[in-house]
């Protein structure tokens, strides 16, 4: 009859090895760190010009920010409707010159309230520029 | 052997986390229809202090658009965007110069924010 050989089942690795099973540990965790996306908003903001061209701004449309509002071309809109009303008025314009919206915000305006009106410009195909207060020192004659 | 490397990689860790914003401390706002940033070289962060990071170093927006052009280099189009992470409280009196500077280095501009949920 055959003796059975008995088999220990539970092996410690060795010792010398610690070192590798860490470093590929680390490896593992730096890769899980470095493949997290990041995601947003993409918006492309043509570059500022400091040339008045009162004509083309005329005609553009003009969104202002307040702290906690929004109004569109001065008239005060919720922000549920926001994004038909900008819809309708952009209904009609192909060329991305006449879908530019011009948004003014006062300074204490938060950026939260600015990033959900500027998302549902471009969600409406608008496309954002932004008009910022120029510092402007005059002197007074005395 | 395993030690030496285990060492060696530590020491590139900490030594580019000096390059990382993932310390800084900022909520970010939330928006719709969100997109992946994809990779980009260049992060500009406002933190919860008001404080503006590029690359997780303090900067002065009088600094931004220059360094900015800096580290993009002559990189082409598609391959100069920059992550704009700021913090969700913060003003326009703050973060309209910041987006004007990323503009006016020809970055490509991504708002990291949230996914709004309903």
């Amino acid at each position: 009859m055959r003796k059975r050989k008995r088999t220990a089942l539970l092996v410690e690795p060795p010792s010398s090895a610690t070192g590798d099973i860490a470093f590929n540990l680390i490896v593992f965790f730096l890769v899980c760190a470095s493949v997290q996306p990041d995601s947003g908003v993409k918006q492309s903001i043509p570059s500022s010009e400091t040339v008045e061209k009162e004509s083309e701004e005329a005609k553009n449309i003009e969104v202002s920010l307040t702290r906690n509002t929004v109004a569109i071309n001065g008239i005060p809109v919720a922000q549920k409707d926001f994004v038909l009303q900008l819809q309708r008025k952009l209904e009609g314009k192909t060329n991305p010159e006449d879908r530019v919206v011009v948004v003014k915000s006062k300074p204490d305006t938060p950026y939260f309230h600015w990033i959900a009106v500027t998302s549902a410009i471009e969600q409406a195909g608008g496309v954002v520029t932004l008009q910022m207060e120029e510092e402007r020192t005059i002197q007074v004659p005395n | 052997m395993g030690d030496i490397a285990f060492n060696l990689l530590i020491f590139f860790v900490i030594l580019a986390r000096a390059e990382d914003d993932s310390h800084l401390q900022w909520v970010p706002a939330e928006a719709a229809e969100l997109q992946s940033a994809g990779h980009a070289q260049v992060s500009v962060l406002v933190d919860t202090d008001n404080k503006l990071y590029l690359n997780g170093q303090e900067v002065g927006i009088s600094q931004l658009s220059g360094s900015i052009e800096e580290k993009l280099g002559d990189a082409p189009s598609g391959e100069r965007v920059v992550l704009v992470k700021v913090h969700r409280d913060t003003t326009a009196v703050r973060f309209e110069p910041i987006i004007e500077a990323v503009s006016q280095a020809g970055g490509d501009l991504v708002h990291i924010v949230e996914e709004k949920r309903p």
